[in-house]
């Protein structure tokens, strides 16, 4: 772990990311010549190159479905990530991810409650709002419960927020149960997880929430780094650790809660990710939060190809897939610790 | 719901759940079974057509589902409706045969089984040949052969017809489309189209099942039609998506209503089915309704 290789590491994930990003765009279950992309992509962003090359299906392709769509993966698995080592270096545990604050049950719950009462039919972006409102609902309510004893203890966090996903989780199966059947669909695409449909409306909302709460999280980057130490030296290091402590839990729910709102569950990057470039960048935050933004989306941006390419004839759900790598890949990360 | 039964029937073969394990009881010639159960929609429909009043004693709830029955208010309030297969109300109705269908799960059959009740599984309902061997099937089980034969000479004859008026045709590509899934080779659906004298877009792009090609492989395989159902929502599912809207058959208003219980339909109205289904794609060769009118 050099020097060298922590300064390395951010360009080489960048341009991964955008050779991730280029390939991406042109591979599909419809291919698009490569060639042709680039073209209409620097085209429309006002180069005088020849866009002709695509052909109107191509470029309807191409602008209404698939480049939102990987722009989205690319948000997506970089929020989830820096979701999680955030919440990794404040739970100072590695497993630590969104799911522990309720934000995934919750925004399950609200998803189902809008399919369940028709609206996501009916309103333009009902489900990925409701989803989001959920999972800000299930958050608030994990902090309120965890603090009403005066003091919110990590652990009384982390039990408070299993009781409420649990109820969360219940709310969920009845309402499913009690859902018209032709809706339930639907709901089922959201909870598996996955890109299918979204367009620009879903990569601006998703970027105006994650950018943001990335940007702040990195800003946060130092206090970060002294709250992992444990709140005890965090405090005699000068640190208002429960303020602190909310405040990042706040961003990280925040951001948390848009990914799942408009990509559904995608679980695992937020521990791949920074699992993966711990070992790279170092544990601080102001190295490990952009290069495990990076990293998740290289991570979802390939997992979300695969979702569309790896069958000929349908689309598989893009949070088992990230599910299908990230279990294996946590079980042996976990055994090569305990081999240490 | 049957559009949902039929929807995750793919995935349910797919991860070989499909009982094939449990057979049908195979009836004594001897007596007529007196108390017909049906929990199963396809067998309510086939039922109340075959059946004389009183030897059918119960139905699903479907059966009065407008939008997933063809026979609602066929079927007198006497009969029992089945919310969910239950064992016990099934048991206290004391049926002497029990119709189930191809994807009632194994473990309920067991049950029956264990029960002392005897049961008929309707089977291989995915094609309109296979409905018609199904109610032939099921005619003999129930001991009214004739009031079957009857009942499937008329299905012949709707379809007969409208081969005849379709000789020649061109068949436009017709996609069916639901919630994001496509109906592709081996499905009732798939062949409902092709007796409507259509092209099923499904099977073109290689989908086989009920499956979902994804939205960019349908836009590309740009078909002349699209076939969604009467369920709310489903002609906004096509023109508020982002790429399906730009679809030529969307754009130009291509898209074909018919109605839900009639696109699910896996009984002697699946005949009717292909031929509203044939009015609505080749409106100068096919009239509204079938000679004699519908079922």
């Amino acid at each position: 772990m050099t020097e060298a290789r922590r300064r390395l590491a951010l360009p080489v994930l960048g341009v991964t990311l955008l050779a991730a990003l280029l390939m991406a765009t042109s591979v599909g279950s419809v291919s698009l010549p490569f060639r042709g992309v680039a073209g209409a992509l620097l085209a429309r962003a006002g180069l005088p190159v020849d866009a002709a090359a695509l052909g109107p299906t191509g470029e309807a392709i191409l602008f209404s479905v698939r480049l939102p769509r990987v722009l989205l993966a690319a948000l997506v698995g970089g929020g989830l990530a820096v979701v999680g080592a955030t919440l990794q270096a404040v739970f100072r545990n590695p497993l630590a991810d969104a799911g522990l604050l309720g934000v995934g049950s919750g925004a399950a719950f609200g998803a189902v409650l809008a399919v369940n009462a028709g609206l996501a039919s009916s309103v333009f972006f009902a489900l990925p709002f409701a989803a989001f409102a959920g999972a800000m609902i299930a958050v608030l309510a994990v902090y309120i419960i965890a603090g009403a004893s005066g003091r919110a203890s990590l652990s009384g966090l982390l039990l408070t927020g299993i009781a409420v996903s649990a109820l969360a989780g219940a709310g969920t199966s009845v309402l499913l149960v009690a859902t018209e059947e032709f809706r339930v669909k639907a709901v089922l695409f959201w909870l598996a997880g996955g890109l299918e449909g979204r367009g620009w409306t879903h990569v601006q909302a998703g970027a105006a929430f994650v950018l943001t709460g990335v940007a702040l999280l990195v800003l946060l980057g130092r206090p970060l780094d002294v709250l992992s130490l444990g709140e005890e030296e965090a405090a005699s290091l000068g640190l208002r650790v429960r303020a602190t402590r909310l405040l990042l839990l706040g961003l990280a729910s925040l951001v948390g809660g848009a990914c799942t709102a408009v990509a559904g569950a995608v679980p695992f990057v937020g521990l791949m990710a920074p699992h993966a470039l711990r070992p790279v960048v170092g544990p601080l935050g102001r190295r490990l939060l952009p290069a495990a933004f990076l990293g998740g989306a290289i991570l979802v941006v390939l997992a979300d190809l695969g979702a569309r390419t790896l069958s000929e004839s349908f689309e598989l759900p893009l949070g088992a897939l990230t599910a299908f790598v990230g279990a294996p890949y946590f079980l042996l990360a976990l055994r090569a610790n305990e081999g240490r | 719901m049957r559009l949902a039964a039929a929807l995750w029937r793919a995935a349910i073969l797919g991860a070989g759940l499909a009982a094939a394990v449990a057979s049908s009881a195979q009836p004594t010639a001897a007596a007529k079974p007196q108390r017909v159960a049906s929990i199963n929609l396809s067998a309510d429909e086939v039922l109340s057509a075959i059946l004389p009043p009183g030897r059918l004693v119960s139905v699903t709830r479907w059966a009065d589902d407008k939008g997933t029955s063809n026979v609602v208010g066929r079927i007198p309030p006497s009969v029992h409706r089945f919310v969910k297969a239950d064992l016990e109300q099934l048991v206290a109705l004391r049926p002497d045969l029990v119709v189930v269908s191809e994807y009632t799960d194994a473990d309920f059959l067991k049950q029956l089984e264990r029960s002392g009740l005897r049961f008929h599984r309707m089977q291989g309902i995915s094609s309109i040949e296979g409905v018609r061997a199904a109610i032939l099937d099921l005619g003999r089980v129930v001991g009214e052969d004739d009031s079957a034969r009857r009942l499937v000479a008329r299905f012949d004859a709707t379809l007969a017809e409208l081969r005849r008026r379709l000789a020649g045709a061109k068949p436009p590509r017709v996609l069916y489309w639901s919630s994001n899934m496509t109906a592709g080779a081996d499905t009732a659906i798939g062949s409902l189209i092709e007796a409507a004298g259509g092209a099923n877009v499904g099977r073109e792009m290689g989908v086989s099942g009920i499956a979902p090609p994804g939205a960019e492989r349908a836009f590309v395989a740009d078909p002349d039609a699209v076939l969604v159902g009467t369920w709310p929502q489903a002609r906004e599912a096509l023109t508020e998506h982002p790429l399906l809207q730009k679809m030529r058959a969307v754009r130009e208003g291509r898209m074909v209503v018919l109605p839900t219980e009639r696109i699910v339909a896996l009984s002697q109205f699946t005949a009717d089915a292909a031929w509203e289904l044939a009015h609505l794609l080749h409106p100068d060769r096919v009239p509204a309704s079938p000679p004699g009118g519908s079922q």
